[in-house]
Formats: structure tokens, C-alpha cells, sequence
């Protein structure tokens, strides 16, 4: 059974369709890269996959271990093990950093019938982790993404994708606003968390992240469809001769 | 409409002769006087109170924090208990009790002289180490009561102390709590004052602080309203010495019909003081939250520097809020700046947490101890705060089993 499945999905924004027919399946292990110019539906994939308000889904189906994704509110998909890493990571006035990835951590224990991580434990974890991403640990006392440069906010979403560690983790738009270092780090990141158990889908503009985190399989999106797949030389492709021919024979 | 009312039943001959006082002949403040327009008095005025002589309090309730190495002087009904307090200040530190002058000032005050039992008066001559907890407990017997806490403060100069304020009271019969604190700050001495008031949700709570901090003093204050059915708390500062300094903060957080006031005068008499005001609200049910803050500058206070921000969040379409600022500046080199908005949770940060696996509830609750956070943050003391922090994280479990019922 593919891990996550996405068929044949449509779905509208405010009465306007974006999605019109998106069918994917993510086996295990697999990273697969969504690529496509900018309005084509990327980000509302995500965001439906994620469970956002706003996005109504009209036809079609996602399934993650066979389960009804479609079914469980944004927060139950989660714990179920969907991960959304954001295009652009909200700043949240008074909540630490440290308070808030506690507060999910413990959800997500919860869930699995763990009991609450205690305080010591929690603190060795996210030094551990914090140092294996480069970010410096005092961090986590700071308000929720405040402040935060394009480049931490980045960072600090890999760093609650190795703390939650999901089974499906979308990465929308991961660089932008990255220079080439910090797409070093962010990507060696999430190359550490590549498992034979766990999927990627990549969502991404231009072919640059791609040379960090390898993709197994490419996808174009244009007018809310994909319209061509293959492996990874599909981004060179692109890369080289743009998304024209694309968006006219999808058009 | 009147412009106060009539009480004399609430308070009069019978009240006093049980006592054995002279009556109080004053009268509340009614809908028409300026002060008291958001927070209409009528249901008190209502009730004929006794005093408490029936019912007897034998152990602080559960529910008052025990600060680590604090001391504790307890009152039950207004009058202070030995029996279970901790008097042992240390040092730097004098308690007293004394008779209340009957002094002007507001009906409210007067009432508390014509009733206060005695007055707990703290005497600072040094810098205390002990933190000084006070607890007033609220318990009415077979009758609606009324108590009438007195304290005194007074910091000598240089002298400095902190001092914590838990109100709380039993469930029952309704009470009345009407306190006054007189403070008065040294010069160059340091105050801070943490008051938590966590009433009944029955009870009413007048309060009123009247402040005075001499040239180079430091008066750092944070008031927290959780409860009651009718709270208000007033404080009156006056910066009376050239460079005094003044921070007052507070947060309130109201659900089902609660209603809770904050007053606050800053009078700014001599030149080169510093006041600043962080009060943040949180507001659900059919409650309702009022902030009023006036700031006086008169005309020798140059080179005054004060601000005030009042925040209020809305949990839900129900509840009602009135923040009502007055700058009188008198003065013509002076920064003052006030600020007040309302708002509710963002949607998107609400779907941030929830797309982290946390549960609608706790995300709602993160997101609210962190909208009052930068007022709670303001108290430099950190035993306190985080004690504070439990009782709004206490507050916000009520709540959602509240809304769950």
C-alpha cells in the first residue's frame, strides 16, 4: 500500500477550483518533487493535504496508510504523522519556541500512548537536535519564529520535522528566501530524516533544492493538473527550457 | 437616574451596631459618576450585608500558592489571623496593626475606615529578603458579608520589599471585599507589589491602592483579575519626587457574566519621572472588561516619559470591552503615548499549532497565556511570575472544561 495517495483531488479556493485531478501515490522512502510555475496549485495542495481552512475539497480522495486523511481535522492529521514544513512559518508573539514544540511533542506522544516527556529529557533532545542543525540553542527560549531571519524560520521547521518526526513530511517552498548556505543546512536536515519509512513531497519553483535533496521522482503542475512525470533529470529539463511548453499543453 | 446609591440599608444602623462602630453615612458611587460609568454598582447596592460573626475559617484554601520562603499574614473577613499566618518577616521588615484613621478620599475608602477592622501596616527600613504574602479570605456565613482590608506600606528611604496579594474567598453566601492599601515609597526605594485577585464567583471586589513614590523611588506593581462576579481594581499613583520610577501591569482573564475593571490614575507632579502601564485582557462568555487609565502631567513635570497600552482578546462574539485612556498633559517637554486594541485569535496561527499535532484547546491556550505574556513578562520577580503564569494556565483549564459542559 502507498503511504500517502492522493487520488484524483480536486479542490477550490473561494468558489474558484485550483486542483483539478491530482493523483499521486508516495510509497515509503520515496521523495517526490512537485514542481511548477507560480499559481498552477502547489501551495494548495499542501494546504489541503495539511487540512488549512478555506480549502474545499470537491471530489476526490487522500489516503495516508489507507486511512481517510480527508476525514480528520488538521490537527489529528498531524498526529497521524502528516508534517507540512510552511512556505512562510508564522510568528507567534509570547509563545517560546521551547513551550510550543513541547506542547506538540507531548500531542504527539500522547497519541501514542506514551506519558508527557519530562523536562530534563525534552531539553537533552532539543540540544541534540538544535546542534545537529546548526542553530544555536538558545533558540527555543525565544518567541515562536519573532524576529527569526528567513533562513532561521527555515531552520527552525526542519528542527520540529526531526522533533515530530512524521511519516509524510511536505516541504512547501523550503527555499525561498534561502541563500545557498542555509539551503545547505536545511537540506542536509531533511536528507538525515530520508528513512525506508518515511515520504517526502518536495514542493518547489526552481530546480536548486533539488540538487541538495535528490528526489526519486519528478512531477510538473500547471492549471491544477500534473502533466508530466519522470525521474530526476525532469528538473534539469525544466530547469533548462522553463514550464511553457507545459503550460500551453495543459491550457 | 441618581447620581450614587443609597446604601444606608447595606451598611447603616443595624450593620454598625452589630460591630459596634459608628455607621458609615455615605453612599455608593452611581451610574452618572464619570469613574464609575463602566461598572454600574446596582446589583451590590441590592444587598443587605451582615457581618461575618457566624462563620469561622480554620486553614487557607487550597487554591493560594505557597511561595517558597515567603512569609504569610492571613485575614479572614478583614481581620488578621495569627493563628494561621507566618509572621516571621525577616529582616528589614516591621508589621503593626493599628486603628484606620477615618480619612477623606472616596466613599469607598471611607467605608473601609467606618468598618476595617484594624490596619495590617508593614514598616520597611531596609531591604527586605523575605517575600511578604498576604492573603485576604473572603467567608460569609448565613448572610451576604462585606470585608473592608486595610494595609499599609511604607518603604523608608532606600528601604525595599516585595509583596504578594492573593484575594480569594469561599464559596456560599455572597461577599464584598473592599480593600485599601496606602503605600508610600521612600526615596530611592524599591516596592514591588503582585496582587492576585481570585474571588468567588459570586463575590464582588472593590479595590482601591493609593500610591506615593518620592524622588528616585521604584514602584513596580502587576495585578491579575481571574474572578469574581464584579471586580475593580484602582490605583491611584502619585510621582511626587523628581526621577521616580513606576511600572504597573496587569491581566485579566473573564469568562461566563465576570466583570472586571481596571482604574488607574498616573499622576506625574515633579519632573523627570517614568511611569509605564501594560494591561492585557482576555475575554469570553457574556464578560465584560473595562480599562480606564488617565495620566496627569502637570505643568512642573517636564521631562516626564509615560506610556500605557491596554490589549483585550476576544475568545468569543460575546463578550464586551471599554478601554477609555485620558492623557491631561500640563507640560510642554514631556513623551507621553498610549495605545489600546482589540482582536481575536488569528486563524493562522491557530492552523500553525494545529498543524503540529496540538489539540484546538491547548493551541487556543498557548496562544492566549502568550497574548499575556508581555504584561506578565513585565514582573522582574520569577518566582512570582511563573506563579502567576500557573494561575492563567489554572484559569484557562476552568474554562475549556467550562465550555465543554
Amino acid at each position: 500500500m502507498a503511504l500517502l495517495e492522493i487520488k484524483n483531488l480536486y479542490a477550490s479556493v473561494a468558489g474558484k477550483e485550483i486542483l483539478k485531478g491530482i493523483t499521486l501515490k508516495l510509497q515509503p522512502g520515496e521523495v517526490h518533487a512537485i514542481m511548477g510555475p507560480n499559481g498552477t496549485g502547489k501551495s494548495t495542495l499542501s494546504n489541503v493535504i495539511a487540512g488549512r481552512d478555506g480549502y474545499e475539497v470537491t471530489k476526490g480522495e487522500v489516503l495516508l496508510d489507507g486511512e481517510d486523511v480527508l476525514a480528520m481535522a488538521a490537527d489529528e492529521r498531524a498526529r497521524a504523522g502528516i508534517f507540512l514544513a510552511f512556505q512562510y512559518p508564522v510568528e507567534i508573539p509570547g509563545v517560546t519556541t521551547s513551550a510550543f514544540l513541547k506542547t506538540a511533542l507531548n500531542a504527539k506522544r500522547r497519541q501514542e500512548g506514551k506519558p508527557e516527556i519530562d523536562a530534563m529529557e525534552f531539553l537533552k533532545l532539543v540540544k541534540a537536535k538544535t546542534a545537529q542543525l546548526g542553530m544555536p540553542y538558545d533558540m527555543i527560549k525565544r518567541a515562536l519564529n519573532v524576529g527569526f531571519s528567513g533562513g532561521e524560520k527555515k531552520r527552525a521547521e526542519v528542527l520540529q520535522m526531526t522533533m515530530l518526526e512524521p511519516r509524510v513530511a511536505i516541504l512547501d517552498e523550503t527555499d525561498s528566501g534561502l541563500d545557498i548556505d542555509a539551503l545547505r543546512v536545511v537540506s542536509e536536515g531533511v536528507n538525515s530524516l530520508r528513512s525506508p519509512d518515511r515520504a517526502f513531497l518536495v514542493i518547489t519553483h526552481y530546480q536548486r533544492l533539488l540538487d541538495y535533496i535528490v528526489p526519486d521522482h519528478v512531477h510538473v503542475l500547471a492549471h491544477g493538473r500534473i502533466v508530466a512525470s519522470g525521474g530526476k533529470e525532469l528538473a534539469l529539463e525544466l530547469e533548462a527550457e522553463g514550464y511553457a511548453k507545459y503550460l500551453n499543453a495543459a491550457a | 437616574m441618581k447620581p450614587s446609591l443609597i446604601t444606608e440599608h447595606s451598611f447603616g444602623e443595624a450593620y454598625a451596631k452589630r460591630l459596634g462602630v459608628a455607621p458609615w453615612r455615605g453612599n455608593l458611587p452611581g451610574p452618572k459618576v464619570e469613574e464609575w460609568r463602566f461598572t454600574p454598582l446596582r446589583s451590590l447596592a441590592k444587598i443587605v450585608f451582615a457581618p461575618a460573626d457566624d462563620v469561622d475559617v480554620d486553614a487557607v484554601p487550597r487554591t493560594v500558592p505557597v511561595i517558597p520562603g515567603a512569609a504569610r499574614l492571613v485575614l479572614v473577613n478583614g481581620a488578621y489571623r495569627k493563628e494561621l499566618s507566618d509572621a516571621n518577616l525577616g529582616k528589614g521588615v516591621e508589621f503593626s496593626q493599628g486603628k484606620v484613621a477615618a480619612k477623606e478620599g472616596s466613599s469607598l475608602i471611607a467605608l473601609n475606615a467606618a468598618y476595617a477592622p484594624e490596619s495590617l501596616a508593614l514598616h520597611v527600613t531596609g531591604a527586605a529578603k523575605k517575600i511578604i504574602h498576604i492573603i485576604s479570605i473572603g467567608a460569609a456565613g448565613a448572610a451576604p458579608t462585606a470585608l473592608h482590608p486595610r494595609i499599609t506600606v511604607t518603604a523608608e528611604a532606600g528601604a525595599a520589599v516585595t509583596l504578594v496579594e492573593s484575594h480569594v474567598g469561599l464559596p456560599g453566601e455572597t461577599y464584598f471585599s473592599n480593600p485599601v492599601a496606602s503605600i508610600t515609597v521612600g526615596e530611592g526605594a524599591t516596592v514591588r507589589r503582585y496582587v492576585s485577585v481570585d474571588e468567588d464567583s459570586e463575590a464582588f471586589h472593590l479595590a482601591t491602592s493609593l500610591v506615593k513614590v518620592a524622588g528616585g523611588g521604584t514602584y513596580e506593581a502587576f495585578h491579575l483579575g481571574l474572578g469574581g462576579a464584579l471586580t475593580r481594581q484602582e490605583v491611584r499613583i502619585a510621582l511626587t519626587g523628581e526621577n521616580a520610577s513606576v511600572r504597573l501591569n496587569g491581566a485579566y482573564a473573564l469568562s461566563g457574566t465576570s466583570h472586571h475593571d481596571f482604574t488607574t490614575v498616573m499622576d506625574h507632579v515633579m519632573p523627570s519621572c517614568a511611569s509605564s502601564q501594560v494591561f492585557k485582557g482576555v475575554v469570553d462568555g457574556e464578560s465584560h472588561g473595562v480599562y480606564q487609565g488617565r495620566i496627569h502631567v502637570a505643568r512642573d513635570a517636564q521631562k516626564t516619559d509615560a506610556r500605557q497600552v491596554h490589549k483585550a482578546l476576544f475568545l468569543s462574539r460575546g463578550p464586551q470591552i471599554d478601554c477609555k485612556p485620558e492623557l491631561e498633559i500640563y507640560a510642554d517637554d514631556v513623551q507621553c503615548a498610549h495605545g489600546a486594541a482589540t482582536g481575536e485569535i488569528d486563524p493562522n496561527h491557530m492552523f500553525y499549532l494545529e498543524a503540529r499535532g496540538i489539540d484546538p484547546e491547548p493551541a487556543r491556550a498557548l496562544l492566549v497565556e502568550g497574548f499575556l505574556a508581555d504584561a506578565v513578562n513585565e514582573m522582574s520577580d520569577e518566582v512570582v511570575r511563573d506563579i502567576f503564569g500557573v494561575a492563567i494556565g489554572t484559569w484557562l483549564k476552568r474554562r475549556a472544561v467550562g465550555s465543554h459542559a
